[in-house]
């Protein structure tokens, strides 16, 4: 930095004549002439180096901000390098999910030092780059930035699960200087999602063996040769519709918890989505002849074949149609309706094809029910969620159909939507792309 | 542990198709050697691990074995390579029965060599068309 040394200038020392007395000397008004320029170039000279304070004064100030913020940063690690990985920002937040202080780092150190080497060798091999540093970065310099869990390896040997964001660093010229790794410790949340998954396939297993017992015995009872009272029957079946309710819960549960951890594959194969709705309008029959509700089908006269998971094909159809039954008041009506139509690139369907138009096939569920206040309808795809007309109503559910059905739809490559309105009706049309001609 | 059920055979009669059912839950080890007499199989040996299913398949030499796959120690599963990896016993038609659901349980009970595959709760007359399968020799 240059200093300037704001201290007046010394005054050239003038060897001049001594003038004769009586005559102006022209000599004074010279020396007049160079002190008040002297005292100009002083004054300006001061001006710069206030204006120089304030400058260097802001500038630093500004620094401690940023300091002040970085260090603020307790519960996640910033830690930026250089080009070649040798730390040179080290916050608390480092300090404290490492174990080592910021002196003892600082250009001692590289980030690579706090990484699992066989995690890196991996990522190398997956990405096809140079072991260390360059797998670390290289979707971030390919992307511009990257998320992702890395294991970090504390100064004791603790490992923890980071989820790390790591972008490129730039210096006041634009030139690529380093890379800046704000890490968040999931350690915790991980194994809270892990725990939740084996949990999870512990009681869907635990529930599915005694659910066995009573399905099978049931059914012994139910089809024994010696015939039973019309009374026993009648207790047996409510036992058995009862455990078969039991089971697709832990069916749903299970399949919710698929979906979550990312592990649900379809199994795709043609499907005739018409044989699909059928099945389900059998499925729903004699509930609906129980409450009063007059189901009608509709449809197409060849079938409509599309790509996909006919178990789960069925149970989104299912799903939309015992709905609808358990939402309709007795005398009311549910109409099945399945047509091909052609879905434009900017998703509006419509009857004809229309160039850049992809032919779909588009079931749509209607029913004459309680409806869907406003409000809640972008809710009712959520995990859990019960309308409040549901829950008015008392309609028996734990609100995980719909969220399924959408998870199955969106597997797909389709879409679920509704139009309701309280107190009228609900139609719920789910759109999947046809096969291939 | 082992439990054996043998049921006499009329003389004279064609020899009959010998079951061999592992499961550790008492109740649905029963239950399964219910639908396998249903199905026709009327000499059934019953256990409780799968250390004693490999046992009994190598020295009884059943004809279908009937394995659930979560067993404590050795699985339905592991008995199910065991038996696939041994020529003395690579003959024996497997059924395994299983709590998971998926279409990877399956395809897992598939590769470990098993001829068919019911996912738990299985209906009765399910598991009677599968045993009555695989004892007429065809996979069901």
């Amino acid at each position: 930095m240059t200093t300037i040394d704001p201290r007046p200038a010394p005054v050239r020392a003038v060897r001049v004549p001594r003038p004769r007395a009586g005559s102006p000397d022209p000599r004074d008004a010279e020396l007049d002439r160079l002190r008040k320029e002297n005292a100009a170039l002083l004054a300006q000279e001061r001006t710069r180096a206030d204006e120089l304070d304030v400058a260097t004064r802001m500038l630093a100030a500004r620094a401690q901000t940023m300091t002040s913020v970085i260090d603020a940063v307790t519960e996640q690690s910033i830690i930026g390098t250089d080009r070649d990985g040798v730390i040179r920002v080290w916050n608390p937040g480092a300090e404290k999910m490492l174990g080592l202080p910021r002196s003892e780092v600082v250009r001692q150190r590289s980030i690579v030092d706090f990484h699992l080497a066989e995690e890196l060798d991996a990522q190398a091999e997956t990405c096809g780059s140079a072991p260390g540093l360059a797998a670390l970065v290289h979707a971030a310099h390919a992307h511009g930035s990257d998320v992702r869990d890395w294991t970090y390896v504390a100064a004791d040997g603790q490992q923890r699960t980071v989820s790390v964001a790591v972008t490129p660093r730039t210096d006041d010229r634009g030139v690529h200087a380093g890379w800046n790794f704000v890490g968040t410790d999931m350690t915790e949340a991980r194994a809270t999602e892990r725990m939740k998954d084996q949990f999870v396939s512990l009681i869907s297993h635990e529930l599915r063996t005694p659910l066995t017992s009573i399905l099978g015995y049931l059914e012994l009872v139910l089809e024994d040769e010696q015939p039973l009272t019309d009374e026993q029957r009648k207790y047996l079946t409510t036992v058995e519709r009862n455990a078969d309710r039991l089971l697709r819960l832990v069916g749903d549960l299970l399949f919710t918890a698929q979906v979550d951890a990312g592990r649900f594959s379809l199994e795709p194969h043609d499907v005739d989505l018409a044989g699909v709705v059928r099945a389900a309008e059998e499925t729903a029959r004699v509930a609906a002849a129980t409450a009063g509700v007059r189901l009608v089908v509709d449809l197409p006269a060849s079938g409509l074949v599309v790509p996909g998971d006919a178990v789960r094909l069925g149970q989104a159809c299912d799903n939309l149609v015992s709905n609808a039954v358990k939402f309709t008041p007795a005398g009311g009506t549910v109409t099945l309706s399945l047509r091909s139509a052609w879905a434009a690139a900017d998703g509006t369907v419509s009857a004809e094809g229309r160039p850049g138009a992809s032919p779909v096939a588009q079931l749509a569920v209607t029913d004459t029910g309680m409806g869907i206040p406003t409000g809640e309808q972008g809710k009712l795809f959520t995990r859990f969620f019960r309308s409040s007309t549901a829950q008015r109503a008392a309609v028996p559910g734990v609100g995980l159909g719909l969220a399924i059905t959408k998870a199955i739809t969106t597997a797909h490559g389709g879409t679920l939507d509704l139009v309701s309105a309280e107190g009228a009706g609900t139609t719920f049309t789910l759109t999947l792309p046809l096969a291939a001609a | 542990m082992d439990e054996a059920v043998s049921v006499p055979v009329p003389a004279g009669a064609p020899s009959p198709v010998r079951v061999l059912v592992a499961d550790d839950e008492d109740d649905i080890r029963a239950l399964v050697c219910l639908a396998v007499a249903k199905a026709g199989c009327t000499a059934t040996t019953s256990v409780a691990d799968g250390g004693a299913a490999l046992a009994h398949a190598r020295a009884g030499q059943p004809d279908i074995a009937v394995l659930d796959v979560s067993m404590p120690g050795m699985t339905g599963l592991d008995v199910c390579t065991a038996l696939r990896a041994d020529p003395a016993t690579a003959g024996i038609r497997i059924l395994l029965l299983s709590a998971g659901a998926s279409s990877d349980d399956v395809a897992r009970g598939l590769a470990a060599g098993a001829d068919a595959y019911l996912a738990k709760p299985f209906g009765i007359a399910a598991l009677v068309r599968q045993v009555r399968a695989l004892s007429a020799g065809q996979p069901a």
